[in-house]
């Protein structure tokens, strides 16, 4: 290999190592589960054993020996798994956990361009132990397996516990053969089509192929035998393997004796079905894009539409002008839809699942349990919501740090809530679904012991708050807690105030339900995307703003004679006004007195209605200008940050116009509420 | 080794900046104002697709306001990360002052400006005053 290219090998390897780790977690986790169950997971051993081959056969590639060295020893002790049948000890399990993160380590050092550190001596000496030990090899029992015995001989014990298993739970083991031939090619099925539609009804345990004799039905004088499990009948099986009548056999059915002795073959000669995996997964149709791409296409379709709405406005002068511009309103019109579906498209590059967001929290959770010695039980249900990248990268360290909070300070010890009469082990729920289509939704949720109102009052020098919307002011005054000591975990109990920063930054919102009776439930809702959204322009004073449609409740016109006045504070400019809403008070404020503009002429007649903590917030301005896509940039200098501010946009006229986040000036207005100011 | 030095005027007196450290000078045109921002923030200016805060040093420096004229100029000035405009009545010059010519301010000259007047050059019967950018642009407010 030419030493030219490591380079571009390199940034390759950073790549396709990520996901191989995150992969082998995943697969750690569920053996782990398992082995918990006492039930062995011949196929999680196997992925992950081919995770981690690969893992080393690019480390090596790319000249880094540290990871080539753990990788190995963790390939080791999963080869002894998989001939023990696809069982790993928790210790083994503990050592793989270690040996993933001592990669992980690594592969950022190598990231980020420095050097990779050497393997740690315990780490590896500890893999080889368990490697070398070996597996305390089960007692083979359990179901007979009536397989040809050219096909046994190709079996590997895993497989034969994974066939074993199947019927253990209630399922049949199935042989089935696919003979391909050019005229079923020509029809469109040939192994890959089978493999794909026999995967939707049947769990494949393995498919060898076998040499036959030279036949009309087999004309390229091979086969494939495939081993499932399954609890699909027989005619499903065959329709799916386009398997030809009497090509269908039973292997196993019910427990029986005892089983034939494994034979020594292990993962080396799994070659042909390695590849066969491989071939299938880039036959997915997945693309990896680096996201700086993404964010490059992003930038360019930002220019795209500044320009658009330049265009807008010159056609609007010309018309101005007199002049016939029905034409080009016309073309106008369609750049505008075909803007718009460019934009839907590239924004759905970006997306990521919102699974695929909450995917490293069971290893936390995992990690959390060990520190804290709380069992917890985790569950997920990430829903079908997707969110862009931008917004799932930044909305995470916030769900991780509700995640180390309610295991650290919400769940309470096992002996703790044995005496209050629930589980031994803690409930983290986490939850996600779409709001609506540009509102996600993340609930994190504990059955522990809640928050005490007293402590953190007493901590913040306040009174006891009233209401969960006060209580969640209180955690969130930066550097709080209420914790007498600081742990391990979650450090000194300080975050909160960043969760609620992070949530607000995105323009999304934080609410805290905590009843008196305990537990614990912070929700999250952030838009789906920040960059390009959709906003309506309106006028206010001299000026024009614009806020993020997703943003506002309602539009609603004002009718200055029914708008009831209240007493006014004495030091305040503005004062707020009363509307009635369908049965609810709305306060009123006049944005341009709160933002001390010179007032307008006419009357404000609109107001937007935002909700903040389940409360009703308008803002009444002059005129509404209609509404648009906006890219907002943000604005970062410590001059112009101020609250209430979200960031600026080019509306076509070469000037920035501001981009409002009526949410938190509303949170800032809504009273004596501790609000950052900055 | 002279270095050279932009040089602006606001109201009458000439100050001077390192050339190294401005990015461009535009003309002014009127800034977007942010609400809820110091009194000597002008507001945000677009300039080549780059959004820029922009500190007016007539306020900043506690002078009176005057309306923009065409000789009015924004110098985008590059602080760290940070890239500000400063709202100035003229920049036509640069400069080249050699080390040598410049001093510490005069006491009185220091104390009238609240530090944000570094030191000072005599060039050619000229006396040109050095800001202290970090300070002109940063958070702290004139006592």
């Amino acid at each position: 290999m030419s030493r030219v290219d490591l380079r571009e090998f390199v940034s390759g390897f950073l790549v396709e190592a990520d996901e191989l780790l995150r992969s082998a977690s995943a697969n750690l986790l569920a053996v782990d589960a398992a082995a918990k169950k006492g039930e062995a997971s011949p196929r999680a051993v196997r992925e992950l054993f081919r995770s981690l081959h690969t893992i080393k056969g690019l480390a090596a590639m790319v000249e880094v020996e540290p990871i080539v060295a753990i990788a190995h020893g963790m390939e080791a002790v999963l080869r002894a798994a998989d001939r023990g049948g696809g069982r790993l000890s928790g210790a083994a399990i503990d050592e793989l956990l270690a040996g993933a993160k001592a990669i992980e380590q690594r592969v950022r050092a190598l990231a980020e361009g420095k050097a990779v550190p050497a393997p740690p001596a315990r780490l590896l000496d500890a893999l080889l132990s368990l490697a070398s030990g070996g597996p305390a090899r089960l007692p083979a029992k359990g179901t007979e397996l009536d397989l040809p015995a050219a096909i046994d001989a190709k079996l590997t014990p895993s497989e034969r516990e994974q066939l074993r298993a199947g019927v253990a739970k209630g399922m049949r083991a199935l042989r089935v053969d696919f003979v391909p031939s050019p005229a079923r090619a020509a029809e469109g099925v040939t192994i890959t089509t089978v493999r794909e539609q026999v995967a939707a009804v049947a769990e494949i345990v393995k498919v060898v192929p076998v040499s036959s004799p030279r036949s009309d039905e087999a004309p390229s004088g091979l086969k494939f035998t495939l081993l499932l499990v399954t609890a699909s009948p027989d005619e499903a099986i065959a329709e799916a393997a386009s398997a030809a009548p009497g090509g269908l056999f039973v292997i196993a059915e019910a427990p029986a004796a005892e089983a034939a002795a494994p034979s020594p073959d292990g993962l080396e000669d799994d070659a042909w079905t390695e590849e066969a995996g491989a071939a299938e997964a880039r036959g997915g149709g997945v693309v990896r894009v680096p996201v700086e791409r993404l964010d490059d296409a992003m930038e360019k379709l930002s220019a795209l539409i500044v320009t658009r709405s330049r265009l807008a406005r010159s056609i609007a002068a010309l018309a101005a002008q007199g002049v016939d511009v029905r034409d080009l309103r016309q073309i106008e019109a369609e750049h505008r839809r075909q803007v718009r579906d460019l934009r839907t498209s590239i924004l759905q590059l970006r997306m990521v699942s919102a699974k695929e967001l909450l995917s490293p929290l069971p290893l936390i959770v995992r990690g959390l349990e060990a520190a804290t010695g709380k069992p917890v039980k985790l569950s997920i249900d990430a829903g079908r919501g997707e969110l862009d990248k931008a917004v799932a990268d930044r909305i995470f360290p916030a769900i991780v740090h509700l995640v180390r909070n309610a295991v650290d300070h919400g769940i309470e010890p096992p002996a703790e809530r044995v005496a209050k009469g629930k589980p031994p082990e803690g409930r983290l729920t986490i939850t996600c679904f779409e709001r609506s289509s540009t509102q996600l939704e993340l609930r994190v949720s504990d059955d522990g012991a809640g928050i005490d109102r007293e402590a953190v009052a007493r901590r913040a020098g306040r009174e006891v708050p009233a209401t969960d919307a006060a209580l969640l002011d209180l955690v969130t005054i930066p550097g709080l807690s209420t914790r007498e000591e600081a742990t391990r975990t979650s450090g000194r109990g300080v975050g909160m105030d960043v969760v609620k920063r992070i949530t607000q930054d995105l323009g999304g919102e934080l609410l805290l339900e905590a009843p008196p009776g305990g537990g614990t439930t912070f929700t999250l809702r952030v838009p789906l995307t920040v960059t390009i959204v959709d906003a309506f322009a309106f006028g206010c004073g001299a000026q024009v703003f614009v806020v993020p449609v997703s943003m506002v409740e309602e539009i609603l016109e004002v009718d200055p004679a029914k708008a009831a006045q209240g007493p006014a504070r004495r030091e305040r400019t503005h004062r707020a006004a009363l509307l009635q809403r369908r049965g609810e008070a709305v306060p009123l404020l006049r944005l341009d007195e709160v933002f001390a503009l010179p007032r307008s002429a006419g009357a404000a007649l609109k107001a937007l209605v935002v909700r903040r903590n389940g409360e009703p917030f308008a803002f009444a301005v002059d005129r509404m200008m209609g509404q648009q896509e906006i890219v907002v940039r943000p604005l970062q200098d410590p001059l112009v940050k101020t609250t209430g501010v979200a960031g600026v946009t080019d509306l076509g006229d070469g000037k920035p116009t501001l981009v409002l986040d009526l949410l938190s000036l509303s949170g800032a207005l809504g009273g004596k509420r501790p609000e950052a100011t900055a | 080794m002279s270095a050279l030095h932009v040089v602006f005027k606001v109201a009458g007196t000439e100050y001077a900046v390192p050339a190294a450290d401005v990015v461009q000078m535009e003309s002014f045109t009127g800034a977007t104002p942010v609400p809820g921002t110091p009194a000597h923030v002008a507001g945000l200016v677009q300039i080549r697709g780059r959004v820029v805060p922009v500190v007016d040093l007539r306020a900043r420096f506690g002078l009176p306001a005057v309306e923009p004229v065409l000789d009015t100029r924004v110098v985008v000035v590059k602080q760290g990360d940070r890239v500000v405009g400063l709202l100035v009545d003229s920049a036509r010059e640069v400069v080249a002052i050699p080390p040598e010519a410049v001093r510490p301010p005069p006491e009185i000259v220091a104390e009238q400006a609240s530090g944000f007047v570094r030191s000072v050059a005599q060039v050619g019967g000229r006396l040109l005053l050095f800001i202290d950018c970090e300070r002109v642009i940063g958070e702290e407010t004139l006592q």
